[in-house]
């Protein structure tokens, strides 16, 4: 062939049916390119060469091009005689984004193979589609070998066929199965459920949330964010002390009477989740979940009625000390129970604000609500108990103050910042410390939801919460909100009973499961000097830079504090993360492989 | 609001509603005349809080929410008072609290809510909205008044008296039929 003819072929084959990969933090578009957040240097390949630790996962997007529309068929070839590594494919949902009027992959639908479809893709309606974006996951189990395994991708579309070959180099080293932090992913309340599978709960109808679809699919959602290393929070109680009839037994009487009367649904709803079985058959083992919100609040188990009064104490001490012996008879004593308070002032339920205290008098109430869970729970219980605070103005002082009473702190983002000291403290006192956070919407980087943990790890907490994650709006399929409350969807459209995970998610994922593996690294080098090279790559900064300086009006009174300036002196930390570059995570993930390379399947 | 008024049934004693659970309603409104005290109403909320109730600010949407306050003694006195109140009756029923606004008649604020989590008006997470017509009435009349906007819901609003005899607030006695379990639990 002479080198014109051979020019033509490759032009007329660019311009036919292409099968590609990008690397997970640069998200395709509909229409052949990348989304323009996560334009950088790399783009699309036409072979693909990956590598990862046991214990975890490695992933991309595989995008099919075609420049006609027409059916296409798309097979990802297993590992039949190749022990271990396990492939699953999805197909990625674009989201019409209303804020910019922009499409942006995000939902991940489980597809079978051989996966044959069409381009335009009929229910994504893109009539100008020309490109259908697809999400691998490779799971490298704990036993796989120290290899490198070949596959290949292919695309079969107008008689013709086109492959991608895929290398998947698998290192000796292991990813703990103990993250180096938790990933709690918060929610309030399960109205929502009936909303997002219409289908369900229209044919259960008002049987619908004592069914056992109902409690399935609220283990659905557990399972899916253990699937990903994170944890689920479902706050069953309301501003006002309306407790959820699936998240509290059922108590009746009142004063010396009052006493649980019933434990069908909260052990149906719980047990599971407290005995690890609602986890079986997940790659990660049945476990018992960490953490676990008490319906307890200042309306239950005792009537704000009798606030201040020997029956409130009553019928507190007696209901929660009957929660005790169920829990231990039950052995459930692998999940802290946290006692958390939620209601603000300013949702007028009660005179005090249990979450993110400003004015420092509400302090008493906490003491007192520690008092009487000493008086419920004897010293010596298997059960765990914790006493939660979400704390923002005057968490400085709390941490003083509440000493020995809130033992579970879940800390302003911002006004952690300056204080360095605090985790380190709060830790040593056997404390959990973690902070607050929020998922980013798609429209920005694919790559800043790692700043996360990163962060976390960075400033020696244990944990985030994201506060809000199943929330992706009226319509997120064709008139999305941008995701900043969803990192998972209902999969009732497609006729899954139970969610779906987000592009987003399964980048937290990979994120936290390179980090703990760097963690794990502290054992054969200094940890600062860890810390120190995954910030340099990540964000060009150095760790001081994580931090802030005390701004000069912590002297006030917190109640003086304004919001303005509380964000203005947060700034110059957070000022760094405000745009992560879309290759942030892919160059410290590259330091993760390297040092694990080195090491030599060291553990 | 032509829809509304015709939902509005002037009580003296509750006349056309028709359903027992307004009857009742209306008995638990009458005795919260009488037995909530609006002289301790007027103390729940601290005059700083009002003050930022109408600050904003453009760089801080939540200014005027992190500066409410309450007087905790007196917000306790009244909520146990409301709660009293609502077990007058034997079905679901919240007796929530309600004031005007000194120097914004067009405007209302509830200030004690309850655990069933009801009220026909209270927009959710308001600090204070638009007066509600019906309210004005009752703020204005001295007479109960029963609303059924909403299907299934059964709300009688009622004036509350300082030692003056002056009106000072009001109260609304409510129910849903049925209630929903799961509505606001978050």
């Amino acid at each position: 062939m002479t080198p014109f003819l051979l020019l033509l072929a490759c032009g007329l084959v660019a311009r036919g049916n292409q099968l590609e990969a990008t690397p997970e933090y640069l998200r395709p578009d509909p229409f052949g390119g990348i989304v323009p957040a996560d334009r950088g240097a790399g783009g699309f390949s036409k072979a693909l060469k990956l590598e990862g630790a046991r214990g975890g996962h490695v992933s991309f997007h595989l995008v099919v091009k075609m420049s006609q529309p027409g059916p296409y068929t798309l097979t990802l070839r297993s590992y039949p005689d190749q022990k271990g590594l396990q492939a699953e494919l999805f197909r990625e949902w674009f989201h019409f984004t209303e804020s910019n009027k922009q499409y942006y992959p995000d939902a991940l639908i489980p597809v079978q193979q051989p996966y044959h479809s069409e381009m335009p893709e009929p229910d994504n309606r893109i009539e100008t589609q020309t490109a259908q974006a697809f999400w691998v996951d490779f799971w490298i189990p704990p036993d796989a070998a120290p290899k490198t395994f070949q596959t290949q991708a292919i695309l079969q579309a107008a008689g013709e066929t086109r492959e991608l070959n895929i290398q998947v180099k698998v290192l000796p080293a292991m990813i703990p199965n103990d993250d180096v932090l938790l990933m709690d992913h918060n929610s309030y309340g399960t109205s929502w459920l009936a909303d997002d599978y219409p289908a369900l709960s229209k044919k259960l109808g008002d049987g619908f949330f004592r069914s056992d679809e109902f409690f399935r699919l609220l283990h659905s959602y557990h399972r899916i964010f253990y699937e990903h290393r994170g944890i689920f929070h479902q706050l069953g109680y309301g501003h006002a002390g309306k407790v959820g009839p699936e998240f509290a037994p059922a108590i009746e009487g009142s004063g010396r009477t009052r006493h649980v009367a019933s434990w069908d649904l909260y052990d149906r709803h719980y047990g599971p989740l407290l005995d690890g079985s609602a986890f079986a058959g997940t790659r990660r083992g049945a476990r018992p979940i960490p953490f676990v919100y008490l319906p307890v609040n200042p309306e239950w188990p005792a009537s704000f009625v009798n606030f201040g009064e020997p029956g409130y104490e009553t019928e507190f001490v007696n209901v929660v000390s009957e929660m005790e012996r169920h829990f231990r008879e039950k052995r459930w004593t692998g999940t802290r129970f946290e006692l958390f308070f939620n209601h603000k002032k300013r949702y007028m339920g009660f005179p005090w604000d249990g979450d993110e205290v400003r004015f420092p008098a509400d302090n008493r109430y906490f003491l007192e609500y520690g008092r009487l869970m000493k008086k419920a729970v004897p010293a010596d219980s298997p059960v765990k108990f914790v006493f939660r605070a979400d704390v923002s103005w005057d968490m400085e002082q709390q941490f003083k103050d509440l000493a020995g009473v809130v033992n579970m702190w879940i800390a302003s983002r911002d006004i952690l910042s300056w204080l360095p000291q605090a985790p380190a403290t709060l830790r040593d006192r056997g404390d959990v410390i973690w902070y607050y956070s929020g998922p980013p919407e798609v429209t920005q980087p694919a790559s800043t939801i790692t700043q996360f943990a990163l962060e976390g790890w960075m400033r020696g907490v244990g944990g985030f919460v994201h506060w809000q994650t199943v929330s992706a709006g009226s319509d997120p399929w064709f008139h999305f909100d941008g995701g900043g409350t969803a990192l998972v969807y209902p999969g009732d459209r497609f006729g899954i009973a139970g969610p779906i995970p987000s592009v987003r998610l399964k980048i937290q994922r990979n994120a936290v499961e390179e980090l703990t593996l760097l963690a794990s690294f502290a054992r054969r080098k200094p940890a600062e000097e860890l810390k120190a090279e995954a910030s340099r790559l990540y964000n060009h900064t150095t760790p001081a830079e994580w931090w802030n300086a005390r701004p000069a009006f912590t002297s006030q009174p917190t109640y003086e504090w304004s919001g303005t300036t509380l964000g203005e002196a947060a700034k110059p930390a957070l000022s760094h993360l405000d745009h992560i570059d879309p290759d942030a995570w892919a160059r410290v993930r590259q330091y993760v492989m390297r040092l694990a390379a080195d090491g030599n399947g060291e553990k | 609001m032509k829809a509304l008024l015709l939902a509005i049934v002037l009580l003296g004693p509750l006349a056309g509603a028709g359903r027992e659970p307004g009857r009742e309603l209306d008995e638990v409104a009458r005795i919260a005349s009488v037995m909530v005290d609006g002289d301790v109403c007027k103390r729940i909320v601290t005059p700083r809080a009002l003050e930022y109730m109408f600050k904003n600010d453009p760089h801080d949407q939540w200014l005027a929410g992190d500066n409410y306050e309450v007087n905790d003694e007196a917000f306790i006195a009244v909520k146990k008072t409301l709660i009293r109140l609502s077990r007058l009756v034997p079905f679901p029923c919240d007796v929530n609290l309600w004031m005007p606004v000194a120097g914004h008649p067009d405007k209302v604020r509830i200030v004690i809510r309850n655990a069933h989590e009801l009220s026909q008006f209270w927009t959710w997470g308001a600090l204070y909205q638009d007066m509600i017509p019906p309210m004005k009435q009752v703020l204005e009349s001295g007479r109960r008044v029963a609303v059924a906007e909403k299907p299934g819901w059964v709300s009688v609003l009622a004036p509350v008296y300082d030692s003056l005899g002056d009106i000072v607030a009001l109260v609304e006695a409510v129910t849903e039929t049925p209630v929903d379990p799961h509505e606001n639990v978050k």
